[in-house]
Formats: structure tokens, C-alpha cells, sequence
């Protein structure tokens, strides 16, 4: 027997109302979102230049001095 | 006569009417679709001994993948739009435009050597007697002291004067300076600037900011390596103590430098805590200001930015210079004490990163802080959709339901909370573990958003609250990335 919660303040039939399954699923879509952001926040960073040779690679020096090496 | 984008007012109005038209649409898709409905929850007896009410509802695995996808496009055409920017401005050879870009900045001191790198100091002080001590020793016991160090003493009613000569800090008085710190450096400037070579880098610190040890160090060996350099900026950390509040801004903090650290030293703001210059870029902005650049000509920097390291930042980025944050240029500085100074430093932050943006336009360089500031905005409405469901739930049931889907979800949340501040010690996980305080400690940077947009719109005079001996850390996290 499943006995259904009344509600403290609000009345508990808002919660199968069709507004509150709008909000409920506003919610649970930018839920999701920010969990998959946050799950590529934890996750090693895959940097896609590294995968590739420079174009940019230089050369010549860069340094102040312009007799140093590359 | 400040030269202000008459834009830089409604820059914030115009990013909440972009993000509520975003989450209407969303809000749209969704009522049309028609939403799963709450389904009554199943009563389970756990271990045998509790009466468990749960429920299962979880979305439907379509609408999981459109959220997911959402999330990994919207964070793929950030990072691309970045790259594409960042790389057509560093091969710009238009020495017009990007004067400041690597390209141009090689060919134009190819064949020069103008002498090693030196560094010239200058510290903004206003009433900074009990702070400056600490922060001077921490520039003297660098392994690479700096050449000179310059105190721009601004209206001081204390000692600072003193304090700064005791330590054998140069003293520049301000003379009738009315733009607080940034019309102070700017007079500072304006003399010092004229006799500094290619390579006498002007350093800008804080008064109550301490350098670690090595930053000067790594800072001019990057200046060394690389003459095309035009900024280090430093990663700041949050001192010691001031209870929860103090613990909550170290978090931010935490996360703030390790994003950096991720992002490879990609700068968003060269913090006012402790930044380094080349004269070249701050003289091109100079030279700049009033026609390509907001300000008025001839000053490094805008009296008119409420977060002026922000400014110069992106007024750097605009002409094309390479700066860049190394994960060694570490600073600590002090945190707001309590959640008055906290509120006015977020509102003067948020509203300065926002009229900032409204100042330059939409331009490929601001493409990111755009997007940044959306990134904050559409968050405000996230995060009090969320509360705003919470809340019902919890007013309209008496028993407590388990959503075993959503549990999980938090859980999720928790770890990254966690993981993103471990290297603060037990007390800043333990904090984020919580998760529950964080969110709304960033509920209360939301409304001071919220706040920043209306100040803004209307106009009001904005509070450039000066904490007696107490730092503002300007800037970064205007662009907050948590």
C-alpha cells in the first residue's frame, strides 16, 4: 500500500501538473548540461595541437638576444 | 572628456535578453514536446528495517543525449571560436590594426638587442601602511629582484610614504588624482614609461599582494625567451583564514588558476594583483586609445573601467599582443573579510567585466568574454530554476523521496567539486563535498550579476568601496569560469 504525501505548504496534485513537468524537465536538461561540463572539467584536457606537427614551427630565434639559439 | 560606448551601458541588459530568450526557447521546446510527468513514487523496504519512498523517473534517453550534445557543441564552439582568434591574431603582419602582434613585434626588432630584461615595479597605494610591508619583502627576497621599486603613493592619510621609503621603496606622490588607481599608474606612467628600454618590463602589483618566490624568476625568463612577449600576468591564491567566507573565495580562486593551468596559460584578465608588461604594449595602447581603443589618448590606462586589469587586458588582446599567465607566477592576496566587501567587490567586478565588453563591441577578440558572460547569465537562470524546483518539491510533499538518477547526477557533481579544489587541503574539499554551500555562495554572486546589470542600465553611480587595508583583487573573475 502505497500511502501519498500530502504536502506541506503547497498542495501535492502541482506536482503532476503539466507546468511543473515543464519545469522539471527545464531543470533536468540544464542539469545534464552542467554535469557534462563538469565532467570534462575532471577528465585529463586533450590539447588537439599536440596532435598535429606545427605549421609555426620556428625559424629563428625569438629571444631578446638575437645571436641565441632557436 | 572619457570616451565611453554609449553600449557599455546596456551590455548587460543585452546578454540577459540573449540568455532569457534562450532558456524561453528551451522552456518552449520542451512544453511543446510534452513533458514526462512526475510518476508516484514506489515505497521499498531497504535492508528490511526502512521505509523507502523512491521514485525511478529519470528523462527520456533522447532528450539525456540533446543535453549532452548541447553541453559538448556549445563547449566546442567556444574553444574553436578561441583558436581561430588567437591564431589569426598572432600571424597578423597588418601593422596598423594588430601593432602589437607577434609577427609585427619580431620584424620590427629583428637584429636588436636592447640589454637583458629588467623590471620596474610599481606598487598603487592608497592608505596601505599595514600591507606594504609584507608585500615589499616579498618583492626584495625574490630570487630576481627587481631593479626598481616604485610606491604611487594616491591621497594617503597614513603612513605608506614612510613605510615605502623605510623599506628603500622610490615614492611617486599622485597630484590631483581623482580616478583612484588607474589614474594614479597613469600619471606613474607617463613619466616612467619614456626611459624604459624594450626590455625594462613595468611590473603593476597590488599593495596587499605577496609574489612566491620565483615569480619574478620564471617572469623574466619568459620576457627572455620571448621578445614577442607583451604581458605575464600572475594566478592568484587567497590567503589564510576569514572562516567560511575566506574558504569559499579560496575555492573560486583554486579552480580559477587550475582552469589557467589547463588552459595552458591562456590568459582572460593579467590580474592587478601582480602583472608585467613590455613599455611596447603599454605604449601602443597609449597611442591607441580614443580611436581604436576606448580612453582617452595617450593614457595606458581607461579612468572609465571599473575593472581597469580587465581593460587593459582586452585592450592588449585588441592589438594583437601574446601575453600569457605561467602556472609558476603565483601571487597571494588577501580575501574580502566579510560578505558586505564581498558583495561590492563582485558587483564592482561583474559590472566592470560587463561595461568592459560594452566598451569594445563585439569584436573577434571579445568573442570569448562574450561568451563568457553568457556563460554567467544563462547560469542565473539554471541555478534558480533549480532552487525554484527544490523548493516546490520540498513544499509540496511531507516525505522525503529518493530520485536515484538525480542522486547520482550530484554525485557526479560532487567529485568534480572536489577534484577541481584538492589542492586546497581537507577543509576546501570538504567544503566542496557539501555541495550544497557553494551553490548558494554562487547563488549570491549571481544576484550581485543580476545587480551589476541593473546598476549598469540605470546608470548608478558605481561604489569603489576601498577596504582599509584590504585588497581588491580586480578582475579575473569577472569572467568567472566556475
Amino acid at each position: 500500500m502505497t500511502r501519498m504525501p500530502t504536502g506541506l505548504l503547497l498542495p501535492e496534485t502541482l506536482l503532476h501538473t503539466q507546468w511543473f513537468g515543464v519545469l522539471a524537465t527545464f531543470v533536468a536538461i540544464n542539469t545534464l548540461v552542467y554535469v557534462t561540463l563538469a565532467i570534462t572539467k575532471v577528465l585529463p584536457k586533450i590539447y588537439l595541437s599536440d596532435w598535429f606537427t606545427h605549421r609555426n614551427r620556428r625559424r629563428e630565434t625569438r629571444n631578446i638576444d638575437p645571436d641565441a639559439e632557436i | 572628456m572619457v570616451k565611453t560606448s554609449n553600449f557599455s551601458r546596456w551590455s548587460g541588459v543585452f546578454i540577459a535578453l540573449l540568455v532569457t530568450a534562450g532558456a524561453g526557447l528551451l522552456w518552449w521546446g520542451v512544453s511543446a514536446s510534452g513533458p514526462s510527468l512526475m510518476e508516484r513514487p514506489a515505497q521499498h523496504l531497504f535492508l528490511g528495517v526502512w521505509n523507502i519512498l523512491y521514485a525511478t523517473q529519470a528523462p527520456a534517453v533522447s532528450t539525456i543525449f540533446v543535453a549532452i550534445a548541447i553541453a559538448l557543441l556549445m563547449a566546442a564552439a567556444v574553444a574553436i571560436v578561441e583558436l581561430v582568434v588567437t591564431t589569426r591574431y598572432r600571424r597578423s603582419g597588418d601593422a596598423t590594426a594588430t601593432p602589437l602582434s607577434p609577427r609585427v613585434v619580431m620584424g620590427e626588432t629583428r637584429g636588436v638587442h636592447a640589454g637583458p630584461v629588467t623590471v620596474t615595479a610599481l606598487i598603487p597605494a592608497h592608505n596601505e601602511e599595514a600591507s606594504l610591508p609584507r608585500t615589499l619583502e616579498s618583492l626584495q627576497e625574490q630570487s630576481v629582484a627587481p631593479t626598481r621599486i616604485v610606491v604611487v603613493a594616491d591621497n594617503c592619510t597614513d603612513g605608506t610614504v614612510e613605510v615605502a621609503r623605510r623599506f628603500g621603496a622610490e615614492v611617486f606622490e599622485t597630484r590631483d588624482n581623482r580616478h583612484k588607481k588607474a589614474g594614479g599608474l597613469n600619471q606613474a606612467l607617463s613619466e616612467i614609461l619614456d626611459d624604459q628600454g624594450d626590455n625594462d618590463v613595468v611590473m603593476v602589483m597590488d599593495a596587499d599582494t605577496m609574489l612566491d618566490p620565483g615569480f619574478l624568476a620564471e617572469a623574466v625568463a619568459r620576457f627572455t625567451f620571448d621578445r614577442a612577449l607583451m604581458a605575464v600576468g600572475g594566478l592568484f591564491q587567497g590567503e589564510e583564514g576569514h572562516g567560511l567566507i575566506g574558504q569559499f573565495q579560496r575555492n573560486e580562486y583554486i579552480r580559477y588558476s587550475r582552469e589557467l593551468k589547463r588552459r595552458r596559460g591562456r590568459v582572460f584578465v593579467l590580474t592587478g594583483t601582480a602583472s608585467l608588461f613590455r613599455p611596447r604594449g603599454l605604449r601602443a595602447v597609449a597611442e591607441q586609445r580614443g580611436t581604436a581603443l576606448p580612453g582617452e589618448p595617450g593614457q595606458v590606462y581607461d579612468t572609465a573601467a571599473l575593472t581597469e586589469d580587465n581593460e587593459l587586458t582586452i585592450a592588449l588582446k585588441s592589438l594583437g599582443a601574446l601575453v600569457i599567465s605561467p602556472h609558476q607566477c603565483t601571487v597571494v592576496t588577501e580575501l574580502m573579510p566579510t560578505w558586505r566587501t564581498l558583495w561590492a567587490q563582485r558587483l564592482r567586478w561583474q559590472r566592470g567585466a560587463l561595461e568592459n565588453l560594452g566598451a569594445y563591441g563585439i569584436r573577434p577578440q571579445t568573442a570569448r568574454y562574450w561568451a563568457q558572460q553568457v556563460g554567467i547569465g544563462y547560469g542565473v537562470i539554471a541555478l534558480a530554476t533549480y532552487f525554484l524546483l527544490l523548493a516546490v518539491m520540498a513544499l509540496a510533499l511531507d516525505t522525503w523521496i529518493w530520485f536515484p538518477f538525480w542522486f547520482g547526477l550530484g554525485a557526479v557533481f560532487a567529485v568534480e567539486r572536489v577534484m577541481t579544489v584538492w589542492r586546497g587541503g581537507w577543509r576546501a574539499r570538504l567544503l566542496a563535498l557539501l555541495l550544497v554551500p557553494e551553490l548558494c555562495y554562487d547563488m549570491v554572486l549571481n544576484l550581485a550579476y543580476v545587480k551589476g546589470i541593473i546598476d549598469s542600465a540605470l546608470g548608478t553611480k558605481a561604489a569603489w568601496k576601498h577596504v582599509q587595508h584590504r585588497s581588491e583583487v580586480s578582475g579575473a573573475i569577472g569572467g568567472k569560469s566556475p
